[in-house]
């Protein structure tokens, strides 16, 4: 039986269910190991004026501690910029923002350090919100255009125009493992460094700069992440560089684990946009002409942040065809933690916008959005070039939207809600479908590429390491799946090794929901050629002078743990007998596989061109229930239709839309990041940061796979799944949207749709209503520059 | 005197004494003991990825529930067995839960499994067919960030259906149970350097105690200590451990209030655990148990104590609206003997009580609504479970013939204490029960409180709320009017 397709248990499960997979915190360490603490900065804005150190490096237990000073190397870094210090250097720009790393013999002994460092500030104004920034212009890097026809002209001509302004908010990626690494001294200079990274090439890159050694002598590995989700991507590189500066220059290892509350307040989150919108559309709601300036919150220096305002832009058409249409982008310097890349990469931004807006023509027009959808969605013949010019292939959309909205009895659904809403005083119900189109690659063109190392042992058992991390979305098991089948043998049959930059250089980052493709696709070409190898090493051997067989390598059938001749079924060798044959007869069994997606090609500066493979398509309806008197939300029902082509693991597939799904809903209704005027994160931990819990899921949340065979550009026909579910919870937002439209003149619904920002919509009246945003503006212009600030850690509150 | 713990890990019997004694559950349980498998993330009770169980003595045999072993300190674990998740298998056996966890794709980064297979375990102990809806009210204490909950759900449901082996069957139970029994009845008093705790079994002296270490740190389930300890908010070195005084967890419902009057009270012993107290409120105090429902999460339910909630004086405290609306008696030991107090007049300011030094909190005596007064309580919260409340409100009326005789308005997270909005319930009084009525009851509610913006909400939700309380007070008992005519 063929692996692919079949719903295997992930690749670690049994060592997750009994606590026997180990995270870097439960690595046994030497006994000298040394734990590491950071120093924080206090200010969001200032200069550093003093840091003594003296009295905290007599503290019995530290073993010492290190500066921006101390870098051999440089100490900055950044994918885009080398715009971000390692360690603040003169300057620090945001609250949480490392100053120092203590090493020391136990963690009571970096309690005691702490507090005997005496930093002094000078404190200067900060910029603590896009509205700031965008009146000072302070922005990062260029700004990003894409645009097609002549949008004025059409918006002008246009029956009927709107404009506004929208907002969503940020969201922390809580993945429940913080950041972490452990280094430790090798010979010849060289350093070994295990990071719960999402990208260990980066992490060898910016290790070996900031030590001042050649990436040869740094090798970066990781077994698994606690979750990522796009966090770990750039931003697991400072625990990485501060463990490696350590053992360099200590020479023992070192290990540090942030706290959930220093990691919340110290590293970046989904950037929180802001969007102007403008659009033009005919009295069937047809968009004619829609023109969008995004502003993103970067926070202090560029990360992902540009990449990350790309893919809004890519997004903004979502599902739906814009014949005129102009957006420009820009990212806004904050002195906040750098925001950096969540499942999604600014697709989700993106595509709620164009959301709000279909919901805003419905509103005005006074008809279902669904029929607004369905008068703009991306056509098969015609009406089908995206802005930046990509036709948009095998286009199932149509059939996913009247499916799902059969299946879901939408419309029927959609009266009963109305109706009910007339006569109860108690609650407010509403309900939205949704399509979704998340384009596949990394539009960074490079970026697309992937290579695997297969070893085969003499008994027939494979170990597969490729550039992918694993971090719990199965990426493993599904690679497992697909080399099992190369040779026919059980699953049981291959392992895939820990992630190390020693047997898969140059590495793309487990991220843009493509390493099964990139790293599953090169693994499989490994296994061409070593298949190609051993056939012809069968094909010797099976073949019979007496039969007539002659050596026909292309005859040689690999099934069930054997190898067979299909001319001669009947004599057959196991693999493993096959295997050890090779070596007596020294043949390799070790292969190397690589692949560069093909065709993909994306010009920024013009903002044209094919920067995807293909398309992940599905569609969403989500109802929601309000307490009209307190604004508490509730989901009753949620129906999910994804075409992710494909299947190589049905139930890790599951896994990852249901999710990806309820993660989004978070992110939709219920994640608040709240700052205090001195740009301090408020919410920085479970308590006051609200994940969805088990009771926020759905009663009835229905999740289906649409028949879909004809992606045969990807491995085994499959699909990219890893982020594009998480955007159907926009539905959920929609829905909010919708049943406020039955209670409200206007809205400005805002993301988070919270209960109390849909209480805010629900009361909006002169004494009430009064905008975080404007809240944070005041404070922040009223608050005087603080002088000396004593060193406090970032939870102090 | 007992100057040493004992409990035991996973059927192994280990003694303690010195610093041990004084951390954390899961700092002994991962360096002390190396068992890696429980994992700790916010170290303050919000995210069940340490859960261990806790199995106690109770009638003779050993109940276990599942308990944040992050904001529990070793010494109140004196008496127990803990169960980790390595514990849970046999070998290489997987358990019933653990093997459903494989099969229905229950886990994904991994991070929060052990977690959540102690949980469901600890759920499978106590309730042995449980509904979807019970294992979603039993899970609210553990997030997990990757699966959307359905594949944990659906192992749980396929697990229930397995014969589940209890704990009770993997490690010996009466045998253990009678010496925990034994152990938890002697005073035990531990010191480290400056640090020390008392744990006595008898009240007197626990009074006496206190008497000479008024800065003492009381504990009873630890789980707001446990939380302040952990994020350096306090460094207490002295602790008063009250789980084993004797009578103080006790539940109990007396038909005679303190005047004598024939009236439901109910009467809880300072530490009686939410877990306890939660049936009893399902009974008698329908409404007050959604509030215990939702309070704080299992784990927290599983040793959290009125008593304690009561002491904290939150001004988001869940418990005391309701307290402040039934005009609940505090009782107060002392060197000078008892006393009660109002509860109303028990916070003097934020997070100040009526408490003097060397007084303790014994219990609290709760008259229960009457069939004549109309009660609702209300939470809200960013999120529905394990979240702290942003505002929180009861009231209380008593209406006949369409106007309103008595009312009792109490309203939580819009000042520094839980106040009781007085010109709101004199205007009440002698009022037609109307829709205007109850709407101006908002208006001048609003007047009486002085909410902050906070991390939780702001003050402009806060004012919105209390004027929309009453409305929904009013909508819902026309609503249930409607029903029932």
């Amino acid at each position: 039986m063929k692996n692919v397709g079949q719903s295997i248990e992930h690749d670690a499960a049994q060592g997750h269910v009994t606590g026997t997979a180990p995270f870097l915190e439960d690595l046994p360490l030497p006994s000298d190991a040394l734990t590491l603490g950071l120093v924080y900065s206090p200010v969001a804005c200032g200069k550093i004026t003093s840091l003594d150190l003296s009295a905290a490096k007599q503290v019995p237990g530290v073993a010492a501690i290190y500066t921006a000073a101390d870098i051999p190397g440089h100490n900055y870094f950044g994918p885009h910029f080398r715009d971000e210090p390692v360690l603040a250097d003169q300057q620090v720009l945001y609250v949480g923002q490392p100053v120092a790393v203590i090493a020391a013999e136990s963690a009571h002994a970096i309690t005691l350090a702490r507090a005997q460092i005496i930093l002094n500030i000078e404190a200067q104004e900060p910029i603590l919100s896009i509205e700031r920034a965008i009146k000072l212009e302070r922005f990062i890097g260029p700004g990003r255009r894409i645009a097609r026809g002549d949008t004025r002209t059409a918006i002008a001509a246009a029956p009927r125009k709107l404009a506004g302004v929208f907002h969503c908010g940020g969201q922390e990626q809580f993945y429940l493992e913080s950041q972490a690494a452990i280094a430790y001294p090798g010979e010849q200079g060289q350093v070994i460094v295990h990071s719960s990274t999402q990208n260990p090439t980066e992490v060898q890159h910016v290790v070996a700069e900031a030590l001042g050694v050649a990436q040869h002598q740094v090798v970066c590995l990781c077994k698994r992440m606690g979750g990522g989700f796009g966090g770990k991507e750039t931003q697991a590189v400072l625990p990485a560089v501060l463990a490696a500066l350590v053992a360099q220059k200590t020479g023992r290892t070192a290990r540090l684990v942030l706290t959930k509350d220093e990691d919340m307040c110290s590293t970046g989150k989904r950037h929180e946009y802001r969007v102007e919108w403008e659009v033009g559309f005919d009295l069937q709601g047809k968009i004619e002409g829609v023109r969008a300036n995004f502003f993103s919150n970067g926070g202090a220096s560029a990360d992902l942040s540009l990449a990350v305002l790309e893919r809004s832009l890519l997004h903004f058409d979502n599902s739906y065809y814009l014949p005129h249409v102009e957006m420009v982008g820009k990212v806004c310097f904050t002195n906040f933690p750098s925001n950096t890349a969540f499942r999604g990469f600014g697709g989700p931004q993106g595509m709620i916008a164009i959301e709000n807006i279909i919901h805003e023509i419905a509103r005005d027009l006074n008809v279902d959005p669904y029929e607004v959808q369905l008068n703009n969605l991306y056509g098969t013949e015609d009406r089908n070039t995206t802005p930046y010019g990509q036709l948009v292939r095998k286009n199932h959309l149509p059939e996913i939207m009247s499916q799902l909205a059969a299946t879901s009895q939408y419309r029927e659904r959609r009266q009963a809600i109305e109706a009910q809403n007339k006569s109860d005083v108690l609650l407010l119900r509403g309900i939205a479908i949704m399509p979704m189109k998340f384009g596949i690659s990394f539009t960074t063109k490079f970026l697309n590429q992937g290579n695997a190392l297969v070893n085969i042992y003499t008994d027939g058992t494979i170990q597969v390491s490729t550039g992918a991390t694993e971090m719990g979305q199965g990426v493993n098991t599904k690679i497992r799946q697909l080399v099992a089948d190369e040779f026919g043998i059980g699953y049981d049959r291959v392992l895939l090794m820990p992630t190390s930059t020693e047997k898969n250089p140059n590495t793309s980052p487990t991220a843009a929901s493509a390493s099964t493709d990139l790293n599953g696709t090169a693994a499989v070409r490994a296994c061409e050629t070593l298949r190609g190898r051993l056939a012809e090493l069968a094909a010797k051997k099976l073949a019979s002078v007496e039969l007539g067989l002659t050596e026909s390598p292309e005859c040689v059938i690999f099934e069930a743990g054997l190898v067979f001749d299909r001319r001669n079924p009947a004599a057959k060798l196991t693999f493993g007998q096959l295997c050890l044959q090779a070596r007596l007869e020294r043949i390799d069994l070790g292969a190397r596989g690589f692949y560069a997606t093909p065709g993909v090609d994306y010009n920024r500066e013009t903002g044209r061109g094919n920067p995807f493979l293909y398309y992940t398509m599905g569609a969403a309806v989500a109802e929601v229930e309000i307490d009209r008197f307190t604004g508490s939300l509730r989901v009753p029902r949620v129906d999910l239709l994804m075409d992710i082509g494909r299947s190589i693991n049905p139930a890790v597939d599951r896994g990852q839309i249901i999710g990806g799904f309820i993660q989004g809903m978070g992110w939709a209704t219920a994640e608040c990041l709240v700052y205090n005027e001195r740009g301090e994160l408020l919410s920085h931990s479970p308590t006051t940061y609200k994940i969805p819990a088990i009771t926020d899921l759905p009663p009835v949340l229905r999740c289906d796979l649409f028949e879909n065979n004809d992606n045969d550009e990807n491995v085994a026909r499959s699909k990219a799944v890893g982020e594009p579910p998480l955007m159907l919870a926009i539905s959920v937002w929609t829905a909010v949207k919708q049943a406020l439209s039955q209670a409200v003149e206007t809205e400005d619904l805002r993301l988070p749709a919270t209960g109390e920002e849909i209480l805010r919509q629900l009361y909006r009246r002169a004494n009430v209503a009064k905008s975080e945003i404007d809240a944070v503006e005041t404070a922040t212009n009223s608050v005087a520059p603080r002088a000396a600030v004593m060193i406090n850690s970032p939870h102090s509150n | 005197m007992r100057q040493h713990l004992v409990l035991y890990v996973n059927g192994q019997r280990h003694e303690v004494a010195g610093a041990d004694a004084f951390s954390s559950l899961s700092d002994y349980l991962r360096n002390r003991l190396r068992l890696m498998g429980t994992k700790v993330v916010c170290a303050e009770g919000d995210c069940g990825s340490c859960s261990v169980l806790a199995g106690r003595p109770e009638s003779g045999k050993l109940v276990y529930r599942a308990i944040d072993s992050c904001i529990q300190f070793l010494f109140q674990l004196d008496g127990a067995h803990i169960v980790t998740v390595e514990g849970l298998s046999n070998g290489h056996e997987l358990s019933a839960v653990q093997q459903a966890m494989v099969t229905h794709h229950g886990s994904q980064c991994g991070y929060c499994t052990p977690g959540f297979v102690v949980a469901m375990t600890g759920l499978l102990e106590n309730q042995p067919a449980p509904s979807e809806d019970d294992w979603r009210c039993g899970l609210t204490g553990n997030l997990c960030r990757c699966t959307g909950y359905t594949s944990i759900l659906a192992a749980g449901t396929h697990a229930a259906s397995q014969a589940h082996k209890s704990l009770t069957e993997r490690y010996p139970n009466e045998a253990l149970a009678a010496e925990l029994q034994l152990l938890i009845q002697e005073p035990v008093a531990i010191r480290d350097g400056s640090r020390s705790v008392f744990s006595p079994t008898e009240l007197k002296a626990a009074i006496e105690f206190l008497e000479t270490s008024p800065t003492a740190k009381i504990v009873a389930g630890g789980t707001d200590v446990g939380v302040q300890i952990n994020k350096r908010v306090i460094a207490p070195t002295i602790f008063l451990d009250l789980n084993r005084l004797q009578g103080l967890q006790e539940i109990s419902l007396s038909s005679k209030d303190a005047t004598g009057s024939s009236r439901s009270v109910l009467r809880c012993g300072v530490r009686a655990r939410w877990v306890d107290l939660e049936p009893v409120c399902h009974e008698h105090a329908p409404e007050f148990a959604e509030i215990v429902s939702v309070f704080g999460s299992p784990q927290i339910r599983h040793v959290g104590t009125i008593g304690g909630n009561i002491v904290n004086g939150s001004p988001i405290a869940d418990s005391l609206p309701f307290l402040f609306a039934m005009e609940a008696q505090v009782e107060i030991a002392g060197p000078r003997g008892v006393r009660t107090v109002d509860i109303n007049d028990f916070y003097h300011g934020y997070r100040q009580t009526d408490l003097k030094a060397g007084e303790l909190l014994t219990g609290v005596q709760i008259p229960l609504p009457t069939r004549a007064q109309s009660l609702s309580l209300y939470k809200v919260s960013r999120r529905r479970d394990l979240d702290i409340s942003s505002f929180t409100a009861a009231i209380l009326l008593e209406v006949v013939n369409g106007q309103v005789l008595e009312a009792r308005i109490a309203l939580g997270a819009v000042g520094p204490t839980v106040l009781r909005a007085r010109q709101t319930e004199s205007y009440l009084r002698n009022k037609p029960f109307t829709e205007s009525v109850m709407q101006a009851a908002g208006e001048i509610a609003v007047k009486e409180i002085s909410p902050i913006s906070d991390v939780r909400g702001s003050a402009d939700f806060r004012w919105q709320l209390t004027r929309n309380v009453f409305l929904k007070f009013f909508h819902q008992r026309a609503r249930t009017a409607a029903k029932s005519a």
